[in-house]
Parts: structure tokens; sequence; C-alpha cells
């Protein structure tokens, strides 16, 4: 399988109100096949990055690209082969989780029996079935996290973003997750997600960004950033180091 | 409409529907409250429909039947554009969902324009309720052809769009200007109330206006005045035009802006949406607070603190909800500036009635600004998600019900005192009258609060996808307000006229006790309340 550049951030700045700068000359690529990891402090940078990556937050100082198309100029062809998961995921409370899974599927233009073979499968693994027909507002933070995931990955995404993904979700879930990421990266996707959980971070990422005051300070794959240490250790010294 | 447009129209229909959740909940207690929900709606729809026939058969019996296609057309536009523009920002901008929405292989532009049609189905059985009333009470008098009655229909599915889409439009310049500020809501609040109150004093201007052309004060007048307006907007003279004559070109010219102007606006707001939605809803973290010394508050005042925070951090909420106390303060200075003699002069229109005449009135004039929201109908509500934030703390529900109803009383009764006052001044009360005038202001104040939390308590509905449905739309605060104002409408006449008969303190003493009876009343219903739930 050939390796290509699923997302590659060139040069991106943002800032809010001329102030300093939240994301600050960010660059990286992403191949298909990485699961991409991105780490940092709270208020570093990382969900201003993935807003933007996802076509939510407006920017103009650099480039972003995702499978060659460039976010700003065609945002529709970028949207169609990404997924994204925000850390609250916000959905429709009134709808069911069907209701609410059945809305994204018709989006992606989605056939029945492809929906339905997929919801079902995912709806299995992540245990959620039963609950499929009841309201969203019914549901318990992690049911919800769920449905966004099942949304997430009906559409069978090149690259799937997300923002830690892991809050809120049962150690059986936890699981299916990675492995579902797994499978998807040998499929040629790619994944970049940003998360707090270093150890997690450590066994599941083949690439690291470690980000800090809206820039990167370090990144590469996880055999270069560790050395033989902990991911921990090496982003505590690395924020030590630039502090 | 493109598919992308319907499916998304669709879902966030379905996403906002008593229906769906009536069918799909298991918890009976919100099943019984859709149904309470929907008695509700039905009451305040019989209400519209009383009011706008009882206008219509006051029409027929003037003689001036032949004005209220026109009449019809300019209430369902008036209507579509101011709450429409309190509603764009919310709705349009600024909305929950939008991360979720955007990251969708949607483009901007059939966001806005489903957000758009959403606002227009949801308030468009308001609409069609006036306007089928007026028809019934257009029908009976003026007799007209059957044809007339499905196009009145048909047309008043159009009437609305194109006031929504200036309403939208103009919500859009406020939003596109105010994000280029480090304040955007504090700008963007501040031209939304400076534009309503444009449009307030809009009303003069025209009559001003009008009053140059010499208009006679006749009942004609009435007539005359309603056609003019026509002639001003285009839209409602079209609709005129249509069920008067008959008009085909008109229908097509109606249908035609209206269609023409819904893709010029959203090919134009689809540009900026993200740009603005992004200023809205992204706030970097300046990052360079020192610490200080702190200040330590009672359990009732930091709630209010809180509420005062809330009321202050949203653009919808202070529109709606600081309005009256908005509208009290120039009322106050007007009068202390113009003089109250003028101002009735221009409201009443040469009417006979002077300043001494209204005196005993003056409580009531100020506190149908004041009254006309009540933070406490839709605080309890507006908690919303964050519901557990306050139920996780070791507050009971009485305190916490306490602190709203504290920061309701300290937002109305300093507007409400300093409105008075400038009142009192203008008219030159005499002290006594002055202080109990005071008095009794404070007191409706409380009423106004504490009725107000029952409202709110009793309809409190936290699974809200959008807050104007809890500041604008819920049953809650129409409950709370309609009632309110209609009976407060009432009394302003009733006291004008008891004044004439009795002496102003006895009738002050009276209002003052019953409303101190109702604000005792309501205050021990939001305590029992407190204690059920």
């Amino acid at each position: 399988m050939s390796e290509k550049a699923m997302l590659e951030i060139r040069n991106y700045s943002k800032s809010y109100g001329g102030e300093k700068k939240a994301a600050d000359n960010v660059s990286l690529q992403v191949m298909s096949g990485d699961i991409y990891g991105f780490i940092g402090h709270n208020g570093a940078g990382k969900s201003t990055t993935i807003r933007a990556v996802v076509g939510v937050l407006d920017f103009t100082e650099g480039e972003i690209y995702i499978d060659g198309h460039s976010v700003k100029n065609e945002p529709m062809e970028c949207k169609k082969v990404t997924a994204y998961i925000p850390d609250n995921p916000d959905l429709y409370e009134n709808l069911t989780g069907i209701q609410y899974l059945n809305f994204v599927a018709d989006v992606f233009d989605i056939g029945a029996a492809e929906r339905e073979e997929r919801i079902r499968r995912y709806a299995d693994a992540f245990e959620i079935t039963a609950a499929l027909g009841d309201l969203i507002s019914s549901y318990s933070h992690g049911m919800k996290q769920k449905v966004a995931l099942i949304s997430a990955l009906i559409h069978e995404p090149k690259l799937l973003v997300l923002d830690e993904p892991f809050v809120g979700l049962d150690p059986k879930a936890t699981f299916k997750l990675k492995e579902i990421m797994h499978e998807m990266c040998e499929k040629g996707a790619a994944v970049f997600f940003s998360t707090h959980v270093l150890d997690v971070a450590e066994k599941l990422c083949n690439k690291v960004a470690i980000i800090r005051q809206g820039k990167i300070i370090d990144s590469g794959t996880m055999e270069e950033m560790t050395e033989g240490h902990s991911l921990e250790e090496v982003f505590l010294e690395v924020e030590q180091d630039e502090q | 409409m493109n598919n992308d447009l319907i499916l998304l129209l669709r879902t966030l229909l379905k996403s906002t529907s008593l229906i769906n959740i009536r069918r799909y909940t298991h918890d009976q207690k919100k099943k019984r409250k859709v149904i309470l929900s929907y008695v509700g709606l039905g009451c305040l729809y019989a209400m519209l429909i009383g009011y706008s026939l009882a206008l219509c058969i006051g029409y027929g019996a003037m003689g001036i039947i032949d004005s209220v296609p026109v009449f019809c057309a300019i209430t369902v536009s008036t209507l579509a554009f101011f709450f429409t523009f309190l509603k764009t920002n919310g709705y349009l901008f600024n909305f929950r969902e939008y991360d979720m929405l955007m990251s969708l292989p949607f483009e901007s532009k059939t966001v806005a324009a489903a957000k758009f049609l959403y606002m227009y189905c949801k308030s468009l059985p308001w609409y069609l309720s006036i306007s089928v009333a007026m028809m019934v009470g257009y029908g009976i008098y003026a007799k007209p052809s059957v044809p007339v009655y499905p196009v009145w229909i048909v047309l008043t599915l159009i009437l609305p769009v194109i006031p929504m889409l200036a309403a939208a439009f103009l919500g859009f310049l406020i939003a596109r200007f105010s994000a280029g500020f480090k304040k955007t809501n504090l700008v963007q609040t501040i031209l939304t109330i400076i534009f309503v109150l444009f449009c307030f004093s809009l009303r003069f201007i025209i009559e001003d206006l009008f009053r140059e052309d010499k208009m006679e004060q006749t009942l004609n007048q009435i007539s005359d005045a309603t056609k003019q307006a026509g002639g001003i907007y285009l839209p409602a003279g079209w609709f005129d035009d249509v069920i008067v004559k008959g008009s085909v070109s008109s229908a097509l010219l109606l249908a035609g802006v209206s269609l023409i102007l819904f893709a010029a606006v959203f090919a134009i707001v689809g540009r900026s949406y993200r740009n603005i939605n992004s200023a809205l809803k992204s706030h970097a973290a300046a990052g360079h607070y020192k610490m200080t010394v702190q200040k330590k508050r009672s359990v009732c005042m930091a709630i209010a603190h809180k509420e005062f925070k809330r009321l202050t951090g949203s653009t919808a909420y202070m529109v709606n909800g600081a309005m009256g106390e908005i509208l009290a303060l120039i009322l106050g200075l007007l009068t202390l500036v113009v003089g109250l003699d003028t101002i009735i002069e221009k409201v009443t229109e040469g009417a006979p009635i002077d300043a001494a005449m209204l005196q005993p009135a003056i409580p009531f004039i100020i506190y149908f600004c004041i009254g006309m929201v009540a933070t406490t109908a839709c605080s309890p509500s507006l908690e919303g998600k964050n519901y557990w934030i306050v139920q996780s703390l070791p507050i009971s529900k009485r305190t916490l019900y306490q602190g709203k109803m504290l920061f309701n009383m300290l937002l109305s009764v300093p507007f409400m005192s300093f409105g008075i006052l400038c009142m009192c001044i203008s008219a030159k009360v005499p002290a006594l009258n002055t202080l109990l005038y005071l008095i009794q202001g404070v007191t409706l104040c409380a009423f106004s609060t504490a009725w107000g939390c029952v409202c709110g308590i009793k309809h409190m509905r936290l699974d809200w996808e959008n807050e104007i449905e809890v500041i604008k739309q819920s049953a809650a605060v129409a409950i709370y307000m309609l009632p309110n104002m209609f009976v407060t409408m009432g009394l302003v006449v009733l006291v004008v006229f008891l004044g004439t008969k009795l002496d102003h303190v006895v009738l002050v003493l009276i209002f003052t006790l019953v409303y101190g009876a109702l604000a005792v009343l309501s205050y021990l219903r939001v305590m029992a309340l407190a204690r059920e739930n």
C-alpha cells in the first residue's frame, strides 16, 4: 500500500481578535495508515487546530489539505472524506439514536442496505443497539459518545479526526475503538486525535506531535520521540525545556 | 430546494418536535408536559385568533373592511420582521450544534438557509392563525368570491418571507460588523438594542410624516393610513391587489421577489457564514489574569450574580430579558426632557387626557415596560444541561429560586424606581404620592418576579437545543407575559378612570395591597414548587 498524505497542515496560524496566537505556524503531515496523536496542555491549541482541519473554524494564515484537497477552497470535498467527533459532541437531543444515525447516513448518501449493516456492526460492537430507539436526551455521556462514534464511522471516512475520544467511554468501548482505528488504518485511512491520556497515545499511535502555546514543539514517530523513555517523561521534559 | 436543504430542515424540525419527544420518551412526566404544552399553545392560538377576528369585526362595523387585506399583510410582516430579528442570533448564528453541522458535508449557505427556513416553519402557524382569522372577518363583511380564500391562505405562506429575510440580513450585518471587534457579543447586543429602539420610535416618525399630509382625524384616516402603509411597504400592497382586484401579476411579483431575495440573501450570507460563526463561537483565553482580593457573597447573592453573568453573556437573553428595563429608562428620561404632557399628546393623538389624569397610572405605565419579561420565567429552564451544577451543590431549591428572584428584583427595582421618579417629577406629583407610587412599583416588581418564577418552574424545560426556545418561545414565558401584558393594559385604563372618581392615595393603597397579596401568594407557590421538585 503506497503512503499518501491524508492530512497536511502547512504554516497554519490562528489568532482571536488580534491577540496572542492560539495556533502559531503549525505544520504537520498525517499519512495514510497513521494513527497520529496530538498532545498538549489544556488551551495549548489542539482544538483550535482540529476545528480548522474539519472546516468548522475559519482561518486565513496557512493551508490545510485533506486527501489533496484544500480545506479553504474545496471544503465539501474535504468533508466528504472526513469524520469528526468533538470532545463534547452536541447531538440532536430530541432525536432517537437511530434517527440521528439515519440523518448522518442520509447526508453521506449511504444506501439502505449498507447503512443497516454498518449501524448494526458498530452498534453491536459498542453494545448500544438496544438503546437506539430511545431519545438521545435520555443517554449518558458515554452513550452519546458511542452514537457520535458510529455516526463518524458510518461513511467509512479516509480521515478520522477526534478530540479527546476516550473521555466517557467504558473500557470495552475504548478497546473496541482502538481496534477500529487499527482496522481503518490497515485499509489506508488515517486517524488524527488529541488526547491527554499519554499511556493510550504511546501504545496506540505511530506518530505524535506536542503543541504548546500554539506552536508545535516536537513531533515525529513514536520511536524517534521516546527513544526508550515513556511518552509521559518525554512530554514533561519537552514542556520543561520550553518554559 | 436541494436535497441537503430538505434533509437538514426536516431533521431540525424533527429534533425540536414535541411529537417526536412524546412518541419516543419513556418518561411519563415528560409525556404529560408535552400534552400540557399543546394545551397551553392551543389557548394562546385561541387568544390570537379571537383578537384578530375581533379586530376585523371592528373594521367591518366601522365600514372600513376594505383595509383588512393591507392591515393583515402589515401585521404579519411586522411580526415576522421583529420575531426573526430577535431570534437571528441564536438560530442563524451562534447556535449550539454548529460544530457538528459544519463538519458534515453541507455548504455554508445550505446550513444558513436551513436555519432560516426552520425559523419560518416554526413561526408560520402564528402568522397563519392571524391571517386566517382576518380572512374569516373579511369574508363575513366583504363577501369576496370563493377563490379569494385559497389565494389568501397561499399568499400568507409567502408574506412573511420578505420581512424575515430583511430581518435575517440585518442580523447578519450586525453579526458581521460585530465579528470584527474583540468584544463581539457586547457590540452585537448594543447594536441590536439600538436597532430595536429605533424600530419602536419608527411608529411616531411615520405618523409625523402622515400628519404633514394633513390627514383628517376621522375613522377614514385609519383606512387611508393602512392604504398608505400598503403603498410604502410594497408586498402589502401586492397582497391587497391580489385579494381585492384579483391581480395575478401582483401574486407573481410577491412570489418572485420572495424567491429571488431568498436566493440572493443566502448567497451573500453563505460567503461569510463560517467567518462570523468562528468569531462568535471561538474565544481565546486572554491568559493575563492576576489573582487579586476575592469577594465573599451570600449563597443567594452568588446565585443572583451568576444570573447577572448569564444575562449579560448572551445577546439573545440580554436583548429579550432586559428590553423592558431599557424601555423604562428611556421613557423616564424622555418624560424628564420632553415632558409628560408632550408624550401623552403624541401617544394618545390628542385624546382628552392630561398628566394629572394619568398620575395614578404611573406605576402601571412603567410596569408595562418592566413587567414585559421577568428573568425568573426563563432562568430555571436556562440552566439546561448545566442544571447538574446547581443540583450537585449543597443548595436547596428554595435558595436557588430565591437567588433567581433576588436577581430579577435587583434588575427591575432600580429601573422601575427611576422611571416612576422621572414621571412623577415631570407630572409634578406631590412627595407623599411619589413615595406611594415607588412602593407600588416595588410591589409590582415583586409580583412580576414571583409570578414569573412560578411560570418558570411549572413549565421548566431543560432539554432545549437553542436558548431562544426558552427565551422567546417557551410556554413559561408566554404564560407569564401575555396575561400580564393584557391585564396591565386594562389596569392603566381602569386606574385612569377610577382616578377621576377616587382619591389617588386611596387608589394606590388598594392596588399596592392587591399586588402585594398576589406577590406573597406567588412567592409561597414558588416555595411549594421548590419543595415538590
